[in-house]
């Protein structure tokens, strides 16, 4: 993309306008959402899974190295689940999906912009923005939050599994503590910030797929672009949230 | 096989589109300088040129995919760059295109991609009366029996075809056809041009066909506008325009077109030096 930094975010931000405008005048295909959110949501799920549960198992170890010499083992559930509901599971998530859904939304749009079908679309005077972005983005704002959800209780439990079964802490004191770290609200926090990266990760992405260069090559550098730029947002972004939700 | 062209009509029907001093530019590149041309209704319009000379960057402003920098476009009367979304929409819901390589939706069957136009604005038409109006346009363009055939599976003339049919079947007022022959070999190059004949006396509405192949274009149009360099180097009936003394309109002409096997036609190709058109 040749334009520069500036004029590309007043013009994301412009189309992210443009999708809300076209929601308020075409409306929103719920069964086309609902479609998406199943498709993210079963895309991602086996790479979320696998990582969820390694990331768990790593803060365990982790966990219990930091907290052993103090002999404060007992501590380790209310790291794994402060940590794991608080920043990890959305984070874990958020980047899944960019790397999944993503980069698949940003190449499918990169396609049909080169192969002219976007255009097709406008002369048809089907709008692009509610035909194809919004039900994407309402899929993964049901999505999303539900694969934090699904992260979470992987993580605490690959992290259970690790710590008694491999470090020799109590399965009763590791959920004592796991559940006293955490309040509801937490949770719903989780939610929160898995809605807003679920958002971020569609909008920039078709984003980039709606503004893709010309061939092939502008595709790979559009799918590249926009899951870097949805994975740094949502590092960002969730520390702003944190911040907001957990500062002061 | 010598080609038949129209005789000149005294006077040109009433524009349907309207073209008023359109430039565009992208960075330092100016593509479209000043361009004024009127598309008569009811009538074919190629607009040829050399490739790069904008042809395709008029037509992308004349449906409404591209605003110029300066000028206007009417088309049923209405400044297409100035409507609002839903009016764009209604003006877009009577016209139709075929894109140069057919735009056509992969994921879904040459029936669904038909007959997409008739699901979001068929009014309520049901799933048989869209199969059938599908059917009749397939039959139309010689693809009866494909409805359920997929997409991705066809070949270049056949997406031609198939587009073909998805531009027609709201039965628009106005079709655009965006280099019809391009990547297409001379056999089913010269398939496509039949059907667009044919389809010109089967419907009577406007076509307007962006081509640089020339020899096609002669058979099919009724009016010609030659593009050259972002300007417009001749237009009018396809036999002013063969008469034209305009050096670039003679070259590209004689470059792609026996002039002397035009039946009724014979243009002697220009031995001083040509006049600069006026």
């Amino acid at each position: 993309m040749s334009v520069g930094p500036v004029a590309a975010v007043r013009d994301y931000f412009r189309f992210v306008a443009a999708i809300g405008r076209s929601v308020q005048r075409e409306g929103l295909s719920w069964s086309a959402s609902v479609k998406a959110a199943w498709d993210i949501g079963v895309e991602s799920m086996p790479i979320l899974l696998v990582i969820a549960g390694f990331i768990g198992s790593n803060l365990s170890l982790q966990g219990h190295a930091a907290f052993a010499p103090l002999g404060a083992q007992r501590m380790l559930g209310m790291f794994v689940s402060l940590a794991g509901v608080r920043e990890l599971a959305p984070i874990i998530a958020g980047s899944m999906v960019a790397a999944k859904a993503g980069t698949q939304m940003a190449s499918q749009l990169g396609v049909m912009r080169i192969q002219e079908q976007l255009d097709a679309l406008e002369v048809m005077a089907v709008d692009p923005l509610a035909h194809l972005v919004a039900p994407r983005l309402a899929g993964i704002m049901l999505a999303l939050p539900a694969l934090v959800i699904v992260a979470t209780f992987t993580m605490i439990a690959a992290a259970y599994a690790a710590a008694v079964m491999q470090l020799g802490v109590g399965g009763a004191t590791f959920l004592r503590f796991a559940a006293d770290g955490v309040q509801p609200i937490d949770f719903a926090y989780g939610e929160v910030k898995g809605a807003v990266f679920g958002a971020v990760i569609c909008t920039v992405s078709c984003w980039y797929g709606f503004h893709c260069g010309s061939g092939p090559e502008g595709v790979g550098r559009a799918t590249n672009q926009a899951v870097v730029t949805s994975a740094v947002l949502c590092v960002v972004l969730n520390y702003l949230l944190s911040e907001v939700m957990y500062g002061g | 096989m010598p080609l038949t062209i129209p005789a000149p009509e005294p006077t040109p029907p009433e524009a349907v589109i309207e073209v008023r001093g359109v430039c565009r530019a992208f960075g330092s590149n100016e593509v479209l300088k000043n361009i004024s041309v009127d598309i008569p209704a009811r009538r074919t319009t190629a607009i040829i040129g050399p490739s790069g000379t904008g042809k395709s960057v008029l037509l992308k402003h004349i449906v409404g995919l591209l605003t110029p920098d300066k000028g206007e476009i009417r088309i049923f009367g209405k400044n297409i760059h100035a409507l609002p979304r839903k009016e764009l929409y209604a003006v877009r819901k009577r016209m139709g295109m075929l894109f140069q390589a057919g735009a056509l939706f992969d994921s879904i069957s040459v029936g669904e991609n038909i007959g997409f136009p008739l699901v979001h604005h068929g009014g309520g038409l049901s799933e048989d009366q869209i199969r059938a109006k599908v059917n009749e346009k397939l039959e139309l363009v010689g693809m009866a029996g494909f409805y359920d055939r997929p997409t991705a599976a066809l070949s270049g003339g056949q997406r031609k075809r198939v587009s073909l049919a998805r531009a027609i079947v709201m039965e628009p007022e106005v079709v655009f056809f965006d280099e019809p022959n391009s990547g297409l070999d001379p056999i089913t190059s010269d398939t496509i041009d039949q059907l667009i004949r044919d389809m010109k006396a089967a419907l009577g509405i406007t076509f307007v066909v962006i081509s640089h192949d020339i020899v096609g274009t002669v058979g099919v149009a009724d009016y010609i506008c030659v593009l050259e360099r972002g300007g417009v180097a001749a237009w009018g009936s396809t036999a002013d325009v063969l008469k034209s003394d305009h050096p670039m309109v003679r070259a590209f002409l004689s470059r792609n077109l026996d002039l002397d096997g035009i039946s009724g036609n014979r243009v002697p190709l220009p031995t001083a030096r040509p006049q600069q058109p006026t």
